[in-house]
């Protein structure tokens, strides 16, 4: 188990990084590398050349922005995930790190590299939709944003194109009052997700003023169901509801079944973690 | 009519169980350790040789196919590769593998014509640098005639013509069916009042250490012989069958142990990997090493485990004594078939459990399927007979609405009913089953977890215990293996283990092991017995391996053999050595031989505390001083102080010519009792413990510390197989979860956070100090417990575990039909 | 496919050394050093055996390219101690029974190095969560745990 043979360019800026993709059509980028890498060793991929950004330390940071926090692309992991800015602006993604892989992964992991990663059971896209993440993307022929929910495009496919880095991901402050929750099975701690579900959940009174669902390993990608969120919207926030919002995620999603977890299985996983996590965000909304 | 079970041979332990001893009992730090603790420890993948070259193979993509046409001329041209090799030319350099089965079914090193399991080997590149390797890999062409493939154990029944894996066997994957009645099985099934019928299912796990397997192989073409360094066992008892298909005399070949990463059967013995290396190994006349890659380890290793399907019966009373027992087995072997079906013989050395069931009635189906083979794994079969008759002593008690702890106490072979034949001739040496129980039921607070359990229900919660008391036998013979074999002659029945001692001019002691490290304590084993047989301080004593040059007939660690067999070699290589120590020290002393013992380092006079010599002194006489030796011409006081025992078997019989019972085979009978509460979430079908106690009886124990080691690495071992683990094929034979991402061994967040351990010591009478095996245990008592524990949770639903693993996908299903079940009625 | 020239610092040994891009850490480390205390078991990032630090920082030396390593400094289990003196946590783990086959106890005590430098007392949970990401066949984990907590004692200065 070796990886095939690659050029290997090493950027030491961002517009190294986006000079290198421009030049080379079979680039791939190199962050770090836990996902990539092991694909690599059992040569499921060969990319013919790696850019390596991780010399890039400009984009590790952590930052207030515009009523929200700015993640670098490059911040690893366990900064994310120890962050007190992120468990003060964007509690959810620091509570979802209790469930991501384990210290050394996340040590060399980048918050960025595993949302272009795409993995249809990783749980930082999911995060990302209802958070109401925005991608800022940088080519050598500029900037753009792109937000959440339009970046996720299927298995390993986002919507940056390939001589786009991703640079920074932008993250709106949880509004005050709201609640948040989320839960995965998976096969073992630290697995990628069977089924996860996250949600943001706002209040007005005892109505549910606004709610985001979104969920992990259920399809080719993370997804929002919009069934899910209007079972909610207006409604009296009550297990009822909440329930009536899980038996809308067994029907809108259409899994696919594997040796871990059947159709079946996970049709049900979504309904009961539906429940539960909106009923953890209830608890949160203050 | 009785039942003829044969006899019990005499006793020929020497050292009696007793109080006093010094060094045997005691949690000693191991002596294995430090050179690990340090990284220099060294293992298979440690060996490196100047000028080494590394192989990879090209794992066949199809289940079972003609192989048509490899082109390798890509590859050849690759700059770095030394040599490049299809199973045609692997099959004129080499002959077939070792094989126990009868008749034999071949196998080879490279797939010949034939591949029939995904993974196998159908090229090999040996090459600078295992990337240059794998490169050539990718570069080597097959082409491939698809053949019908087996997968499902039922099926593979029924197949015939192109769906058979090996034709010259006859047109059938059926490749061993054997019947057997113990004992007046009709008639028990006659007077029965209740009978109980299951199905169950065992899944193919396998014991995936966290090493692979591998070698390092030399030719040296001026005295023409092979070394290899390889993290095998048996090397000692069967190596020189690995020259026989390397096409050189058996003097040829000197095997070299390693480290082992772990093994849990998985190393009992390597072949493919010797062999691979030393074909290439004297093709490009360099060292040459084969490591199994994470990828060949579970796919080409030749490592799985049992994969049964059971249709059982269990003959009852109305009051719960159990009469007999018949089953019906088909058990998956994959491609091949390496041990024959020495895993139901295994099975067998326990099968009625811990209760003097009467008879049994045994019908194995073993057959092939397009799957990477069965070896041997913790329990090698046995943990199978456990579960299946823990589950069906369960289904008994809930049927005849009996208290599950209850049924078993009244069947249980009572304390002074030992030795005990049980109706497949095996003995159970010794035990206390009843005591065992009651000290689970103590160490885990049953009566406390009851209530507690009951509380915990009233709020909602889905809270069960389990408790299995299970059979551990150790110490095989030979003989377990071929009273399968439908040829009818005598097979192999010694299985011995050997030491060799040496006492150094300075009074140092050397013991030479001859068999390998794989994960277990054999330095510090025999460092405590050495140290109890000499009186001598641990420190003073060095423990070395041989290789297979210089070594003794041993048959290496596996079926729980290791302690007990060599503190016999131990023993009696002590013996010859004591006496020949206590001659000279008479001498030196003047005083009688018989009067002699030894104490902390010295000869002491029993009784006179001043007169003593030191072992030290005595040594450097018996080195340089041999004419004042007490008689030069003594032939036993040759200068020096060694000698080497080869410890055979404590106790095995032959097996009935009748084929009535199988004679004693597995006979030193250790026996544990698991119990656990767990707690189910049946909507996501997760659980978890929340507490967990077992008490083990392995007879006299050496070193509690290590003994509990194993009793707790054992459970989670079995919380895999019972709840995580399986190695699967979809219907096409592709394997579904090959690497660790998938394939779902217990990280510490799935084990339990508290084993709580206790110990029984019945001793065996049959071996020294009454020591019984005690390697497998741990996994062989956690699958029932764990099953009976969620179903307990589960009452509710009225659900009935018959299959393994209980993943949360499985779980949820059972609940969701039972659910399904209960909203139809 | 060039090579290229990389220093890595390893148990405070500078080395330079040329290397192919696709060069694992684990495999510079073991063969190119020649330092075999750190074990490759599953060459794709679950089990552990290869965690060595990096910078301070426990990685996957089989998720890491030796190349990313330039610059950097790493240490093995060859770094910790000798087995005339030990390191505390070596110590413990002899003591308590955390190894059998010992393949795995090179990722476990580089793990376990890093934890205690940030949580000297670690609670049982603590040091659950801190090696939820190396596998062990042999020992169940819960000698793991008590070899650490017992290693922790030595280093505040308890026998």
């Amino acid at each position: 188990m070796k990886p095939a043979p690659f050029r290997y360019v090493r950027a030491r800026s961002v517009d190294d990084a986006v000079a290198a993709l421009a030049r080379d059509p079979e680039a791939k980028l190199l962050a770090g590398g836990q996902s990539l890498i092991a694909m690599m060793n059992v040569r499921a991929v060969k990319p013919e050349t790696l850019v390596d950004i991780n010399a890039l330390s400009a984009l590790d940071y952590i930052k207030v922005k515009d009523g929200g926090i700015a993640i670098g692309a490059m911040t690893r992991h366990e900064t994310v995930k120890s962050s007190p800015l992120v468990a003060e602006h964007c509690p959810l993604l620091a509570e979802a790190y209790h469930w991501i892989a384990h210290r050394a992964v996340r040590n060399r992991g980048t918050y960025g590299g595993n949302l272009c990663h795409a993995d249809p059971a990783s749980e930082n896209p999911a995060v990302a939709l209802v958070t109401g993440a925005t991608m800022v993307l940088k080519s050598a022929k500029g900037e753009r944003t792109v937000a959440a929910d339009d970046f996720f495009k299927g298995v390993y496919q986002t919507a940056a194109r390939h001589d786009e880095l991703l640079i920074e991901v932008r993250i709106p402050s949880r509004p005050k009052g709201q609640g948040w929750g989320f839960m995965e099975v998976s096969p073992r701690k630290g697995d990628f997700a069977m089924t996860a579900v996250v949600c943001t959940l706002e209040l007005a009174g005892a109505t549910v003023k606004t709610a985001r669902v979104a969920y992990a390993g259920i399809a080719d990608r993370a997804m929002r169901f919009a069934p899910v969120e209007a079972a909610l919207t207006g409604k009296p926030a009550n297990e009822a509801t909440f329930a009536a919002a899980g038996a809308a995620a067994r029907k809108a999603i259409n899994p696919s079944s594997d040796f871990h977890a059947d159709e079946a299985m996970r049709r049900d996983l979504a309904e009961t973690l539906t429940r539960r996590v909106l009923a953890a965000a209830k608890a949160r909304c203050t | 009519m009785a039942q003829n079970r044969g006899h019990i041979p005499k006793s020929r332990q020497r050292e009696k169980p007793r109080e006093g001893l010094k060094y045997i009992g005691k949690s000693m730090k191991r002596v294995e350790d430090p050179r690990i603790l340090t990284g220099r420890g060294i293992y298979a993948d440690d060996i490196n040789l100047p000028d080494m070259a590394h192989v990879a193979i090209v794992r066949s993509s199809h289940a079972h196919a003609r192989i048509k046409r490899i082109d390798t001329s890509k590859a050849e041209k690759l700059p770095g590769v030394l040599a490049v090799l299809t199973g045609a030319q692997a099959a004129e350099l080499t002959g077939p593998l070792p094989t126990w089965s009868s008749p034999p079914v071949f196998q080879r090193v490279i797939a010949h014509e034939k591949v029939r399991h995904v993974g196998e080997a159908v090229a090999a590149v040996c090459a600078e640098s295992r990337y240059i390797a794998e490169d050539a890999c990718d570069l080597i062409e097959v082409e491939y005639e698809p053949l019908p493939i087996v997968v499902d154990p039922e099926e593979a029944l029924k197949s015939r013509g192109d769906a058979v894996l090996h034709p010259d066997h006859g047109d059938t994957n059926l490749i061993l069916e054997s019947k057997f009645d113990f004992g007046p099985v009709a008639e028990d099934f006659a007077r029965a009042d209740h009978v109980v019928k299951r199905r169950l299912r065992w899944p193919r796990s396998g014991g995936t250490p966290m090493e692979t397997n591998g070698a390092t192989a030399v030719w040296d073409p001026g005295s023409q012989r092979f070394t290899i360094h390889a993290n095998t066992s048996m090397y000692n008892f069967v190596g020189w069958m690995i020259a026989d298909t390397l096409k050189v005399p058996h003097h040829k070949l000197n095997i070299v142990p390693t480290l082992a990463g772990g093994s849990f059967g998985a190393k009992l013995f390597l072949y493919k990997q010797p062999v691979m290396a030393a074909m290439f190994a004297k093709l490009v006349g360099r060292p040459v090493k084969y490591l199994e890659d994470r990828l060949d380890a579970s796919l080409n290793n030749d490592a799985h485990a049992s994969d049964r399907v059971y249709y059982v019966e269990l003959a009852c009373k109305k009051d719960g004594t159990l009469l007999s027992f018949k089953q019906r087995i088909i058990d998956d072997y994959g491609a091949y078939f390496q041990y024959g079906v020495g895993q139901h013989g295994n099975a067998l050395a326990q099968v009625v459990g811990a209760y003097a069931i009467n008879s049994v009635g045994v019908h194995v189906q073993a057959v092939l399927t397009n799957k990477n083979q069965q070896g041997a794994y913790r329990g090698f079969g046995s943990e199978v007979a456990n579960f299946v008759i823990e589950r069906l002593v369960d289904a008994a008690a809930d049927e005849l609405k009996l208290d599950r702890i209850e049924i078993r106490r009244k069947n249980f072979i009572k304390k002074d009913q030992f030795p005990f034949l049980i109706p497949t001739g095996n003995m159970y040496d010794s035990g206390d089953y009843e005591k065992v129980l009651d000290e689970t039921l103590k160490l885990l607070d049953y009566k406390g977890w009851k209530k507690k359990v009951e509380e915990m229900r009233k709020a909602g919660r889905y809270v069960g215990i389990g408790i299995a008391s299970t059979q551990e036998r150790s110490v095989f013979s030979s003989t377990e293996f071929w009273m399968w074999n439908l040829d009818g002659k005598i097979g192999w029945t010694s299985s011995p283990d050997s030491m060799s001692l040496k006492i150094d001019p300075r009074g140092r002691i050397y013991g030479t092991l001859h068999s390998p490290f794989w994960g277990n304590s054999p330095e510090t084993v025999a460092t405590q017995v050495i140290a109890e047989q000499f009186q001598v301080d641990p420190s003073n004593i060095e423990i070395t391996y041989s290789d297979s040059d210089k070594g003794l007939h041993s048959t290496g660690p596996g079926g729980s053999r290791f302690t007990v067999m060599v503190t016999g070699a131990i023993v009696g290589a002590a013996a010859i050595l004591k006496k020949k120590i206590f001659k000279i020290a008479a001498h030196m002393m003047e005083a009688n031989a018989d009067d002699l013992e030894l104490r902390d380092g010295n000869v002491v006079v029993k009784g006179a505390p001043g007169k003593k010599v030191s072992l030290q002194d005595l040594a450097f006489h018996a080195y340089y001083m041999r004419l004042s030796m007490p008689d030069p011409e003594d032939p036993e006081l040759t200068s020096g102080l060694d000698a080497t025992y080869v410890y055979d078997h404590p106790v095995t019989t032959l097996p009935d010519p009748k084929r009535e019972h199988m004679g004693i085979f597995y006979p030193i009978m250790g026996h544990m009792c698991h119990s656990m509460v767990v707690e189910v979430d049946p909507e996501t079908g997760q659980f978890k413990f929340l507490d967990y106690a077992c008490v083990h009886d392995s007879g006299v124990m050496i070193n509690p510390m290590t003994l509990e080691g194993h009793m707790r690495g054992g459970v989670v071992n079995g919380i895999g197989s019972a709840a995580s683990e399986q190695y699967f094929y979809d219907k096409n034979g592709q394997p579904t979860n090959n690497l660790f991402t998938d394939y779902i061994i217990p990280s510490i967040s799935e084990s339990p956070a508290d084993m709580k351990c206790g110990h029984v010591e019945t001793p065996s009478p049959f071996t020294e100090y009454g020591i019984k095996g005690g390697g497998e245990g741990g996994r062989m008592g956690t699958p029932p417990a764990l099953a009976q524990a969620i179903e307990d949770a589960l009452s509710p639903f009225g659900i009935k575990i018959t299959e393994l693993p209980l993943t949360q996908n499985v779980i949820r299903r059972l609940v969701r039909e039972a659910q399904a079940k209960k909203a139809a009625d | 496919m060039s090579n290229e020239k990389i220093t890595i610092t390893v148990n405070g040994k500078r080395y330079d050394k040329e290397v192919e891009p696709r060069r694992l850490l684990s495999d510079f480390i073991r063969d190119d050093l020649r330092l075999t205390g750190t074990h490759v078991g599953c060459e794709h990032g679950v089990c552990g055996s290869c965690t060595v630090l990096m910078n301070g920082k426990s990685v996957r030396s089989c998720l890491t390219f030796a190349v990313m390593a330039d610059g950097a400094e790493i240490m093995t289990i060859e770094g910790l101690g000798t087995a005339e003196n030990m390191h505390p946590l070596q110590k413990g783990f002899w003591e308590k029974h955390g190894l059998q086959c010992g393949f795995c106890t090179p990722g476990m005590l580089m793990t376990a190095v890093e934890l205690l430098k940030e949580k000297p007392r670690p609670s049982v949970d603590e040091i659950r969560e801190a090696l939820s990401g190396n596998l062990c066949r042999c020992t169940g984990y819960q000698t793991i745990v008590e070899s650490i907590q017992r290693g922790a004692e030595i280093m505040q200065g308890g026998k």
